[in-house]
């Protein structure tokens, strides 16, 4: 079939053609090197089951850590003896902060700032408090979950 | 793509019209022999390909003996398409070397390495040796039952030179014996010092390429002869070429996995009718030629020297070779070529028939 008119000449056509014909190449080449340039990354937990026996007899006023997926967890045990699960690390810059059982606080020594005992930012960058998970005890496990989150343990 | 603003910013800080001239002005001779014009450029789309995955794979391997083995499987059993970038990896390199060796014959019957080419010659074939020991030193990073013997034999081998035989037996494998030592010093070969040596070889062969351009053989020098200009004509059609091989590469990556071996122990025996990658097995079915002592020396000797003396006249053809330095037909030099071609292909099926 003739057309009387058409909307582009052949060299447009063509052109687009083979251009797109490039991009959808290259595209589909660098989509791959990137598939595999960037690892399948793992997710936070929503909650990990621990062990209750290895924090019956933590002293108060210190502190035990725990994994909380790539990082740090600490369940801390106040002087006062009531229990608080944080995930230990700063707000500011995610480096791992320690307890101060002198000062009752929690230090981060990249840029010196300060948590109080429940966790708030009280002074340095921290924008945000830390973050205070639940913590629940089952039977032999203690289980320390995300605020909020529904805990369903696997039928063992 | 017209970009009359990009194109002032341009000119007004380099002679972009100049360079344009240039690519133009840059011709390419045709002839009946211009097939070999491509060997060239794609063995250096292979090598830029090598580069690419190889710098991703790096990613993820470990460079210890207790882990490598380990981290190539789960590069091809766990990240996202880890096995088709290894297999790739795999498939290019032996790719490479036999368009490497394609791109030498070629040069070597067409003459092309004659006067004022020497130099040309002289890189490409020290580019073929850095890519062989490339080869090598990848081939022991996958740490399988294989790689340890085919690197025990090639060091120990190279250990019997004379003179200097312990020397370099002892700098390739860093300690008595091929171990995770040896592990990291080839790896250290493979990632960092064969490839920095590699880009300046292949810098050096191009500048002397663009230098002295396409080098026509003899028995057509006399002749009219037509030439397109490199760019574009060329260009597009290497492009094409290379469009070919990637395509072939990839269908080779796809369907024909390499396989990964059981992790190495050096206590262990090798396995059982283990042989080599295919462009060591002309060396190997030499060697074999030669019983263990000859008139009371050392066979193995005797062949590593005689090896070495027919490689070392084959990288100093362009030198010797008078005659087409000259300009005149060079048949002795053809023979010769020739013989060494047959050699290496006979020597190379018989090694993998046997």
């Amino acid at each position: 079939m003739k057309l009387k008119y058409s909307l582009i000449t052949r060299r447009t056509f063509l052109n687009t053609l083979f251009g797109g014909w490039l991009f959808a190449f290259f595209a589909g080449t660098f989509s791959a090197l990137m598939k595999f340039a960037f690892p399948t990354l793992g997710k936070e937990p929503d909650f990990v089951v621990l062990n209750r026996k290895d924090f019956t007899d933590l002293a108060n006023n210190s502190v035990k850590r725990f994994p909380w997926g790539g990082v740090v967890g600490l369940y801390f045990k106040k002087a006062d003896g009531s229990v608080l699960a944080l995930k230990g690390v700063c707000t500011h810059m995610e480096c791992n902060v320690a307890y101060k059982p002198e000062e009752r606080r929690f230090y981060c020594a990249c840029h010196n700032g300060w948590y109080d005992e429940n966790g708030k930012n009280i002074s340095g960058p921290p924008p945000k408090p830390l973050e205070v998970f639940t913590i629940m005890e089952e039977g032999e496990k203690l289980i320390i979950a995300k605020k909020g989150v529904k805990v369903e343990l696997p039928k063992a | 793509m017209n970009c009359p603003k990009l194109k002032n910013w341009l000119e007004e800080r380099y002679d972009w019209e100049g360079m344009k001239r240039f690519a133009k002005r840059k011709l390419v001779p045709e002839h009946r022999y211009d097939l070999w014009y491509y060997t060239g450029g794609i063995t250096l789309f292979l090598f830029i390909l090598q580069f690419l995955t190889g710098m991703l794979l790096a990613f993820y391997y470990v460079p210890h003996i207790d882990f490598a083995h380990k981290s190539i499987i789960e590069i091809v059993t766990k990240q996202n398409l880890g096995w088709f970038f290894r297999s790739f990896h795999h498939w290019g390199s032996e790719l490479c070397i036999a368009f490497l060796f394609i791109h030498l014959f070629g040069t070597l019957l067409l003459k092309s390495y004659r006067k004022p080419r020497e130099f040309l010659w002289a890189t490409g074939f020290i580019l073929l040796g850095v890519s062989i020991f490339f080869g090598l030193s990848g081939y022991l990073l996958l740490w399988d039952e294989r790689a340890l013997a085919a690197v025990r034999v090639a060091t120990g081998g190279a250990g019997n030179f004379p003179f200097i035989g312990g020397f370099i037996k002892a700098f390739l494998r860093g300690s008595i014996d091929v171990t995770g030592d040896t592990l990291t010093r080839f790896y250290a070969f493979h990632v960092a010092i064969l490839p920095i040596i590699t880009l300046l070889l292949v810098g050096l062969h191009l500048l002397l390429m663009q230098y002295h351009g396409m080098s026509v053989p003899l028995s057509l020098e006399k002749e009219k002869r037509r030439e397109i200009p490199f760019f574009p004509n060329f260009f597009y059609k290497d492009l094409m070429v290379w469009l070919v091989v990637l395509g072939v590469l990839t269908t080779l990556a796809v369907l024909l996995p390499p396989e990964i071996g059981a992790k190495a122990d050096p206590l262990a025996p090798p396995p059982e009718n283990v042989k080599p990658e295919w462009y060591f097995l002309f060396l190997l079915e030499t060697l074999k030629l030669f019983p263990g002592a000859i008139l009371g020396l050392n066979g193995e000797t005797i062949a590593i020297l005689m090896v070495s003396c027919a490689i070392l006249f084959f990288f100093l053809i362009p030198f010797f070779d008078q005659r087409s330095a000259r300009g005149e037909k060079s048949p002795l030099f053809t023979w010769i070529g020739v013989i060494y071609l047959l050699y290496f292909l006979t020597m190379t099926v018989v090694g993998y028939l046997s």
